[in-house]
């Protein structure tokens, strides 16, 4: 197995577990941000350059920042956003999971072809031929998304905003 | 080999899924829920690199779209929570509970 891919993944899935075990999810956001490099770890040596940037960009420039922002929020309140009872059945919810994987694990190894993965075309993960299947055969999906996050938006705001 | 990164995508999902599933900090749920988004998102770029084709990225893009749009609207619902109960705990939440 490549040497990389083996710490970037046994990174990932740690700091994974590390984030939802946390009491405390102040403290996973730390974990949170050391799953996410480690993924765009993994992205590149899938090859594809451009996304593992994006992925930085997006998940720990746009969303973990705005975990961040709300955990401040929370926090500066009495109650303390900390707060939390103990777990809802926490070994039936790990015994589910662990079944779900091993039956995953298990299936994806025997459907998945076992060989080396082929060297990729030229330039797979560089920015033009994704810009050119986002903008060609992928042109609806990219203008519903657009449609998708304006209602984000407008949802979020109309949330969020006070009661007057 | 590609079933090691699938291995790792299945690994990713079902370490999202327990938080899921067991923790009551509407918070972790949330984070817990990127975890689970990022393991499919590992699985799509395999693919794609499996067949050389530049779709599987352009998918990539569209869930790391729907994400970021999840997260806002998830932690917007969770702001008029607190504001409402003074709680972020999902346990709170059971007034349609017959």
């Amino acid at each position: 197995m490549d040497p990389v891919f083996a710490v970037a993944a046994g990174l990932a899935v740690g700091a994974g577990l590390m984030v939802v075990t946390r009491r405390d999810p102040v403290r996973g956001v730390p974990w949170m941000l050391l799953c996410f490099v480690a993924l765009a770890a993994v992205y590149l040596r899938i090859g594809a350059s451009f996304l593992a940037a994006v992925h930085v960009l997006v998940y720990t420039g746009a969303i973990l920042v705005l975990f961040v922002f709300i955990l401040m929020l929370l926090s500066g309140r009495p109650g303390e956003g900390g707060a939390e009872g103990p777990d809802r059945w926490p070994v039936a919810s790990a015994a589910l999971c662990l079944g779900l994987f091993v039956l995953l694990a298990v299936s994806l190894a025997r459907i998945a072809p076992s060989s080396r993965l082929p060297d990729p075309p030229a330039g797979f993960g560089a920015v033009e031929p994704v810009g050119r299947s986002l903008f060609g055969r992928h042109l609806l999906p990219f203008e519903l998304v657009s449609i998708l996050i304006l209602a984000a938006l407008f949802g979020s705001v109309l949330l969020a905003r006070k009661k007057p | 080999m590609i079933a090691n990164y699938l291995v790792l995508s299945a690994a990713l999902f079902c370490v999202g899924a327990f938080g899921v599933l067991a923790r009551r900090h509407l918070v972790v749920v949330l984070m817990s829920l990127e975890v689970m988004l990022n393991g499919v998102n590992v699985a799509l770029l395999a693919f794609a690199r499996l067949h050389g084709d530049s779709g599987g990225q352009v998918f990539v893009l569209m869930v790391m779209a729907v994400a970021a749009a999840e997260a806002a609207v998830g932690l917007a619902i969770l702001v008029a929570v607190f504001r409402n109960r003074g709680s972020a705990d999902a346990r709170e939440l059971r007034d349609l509970h017959g």
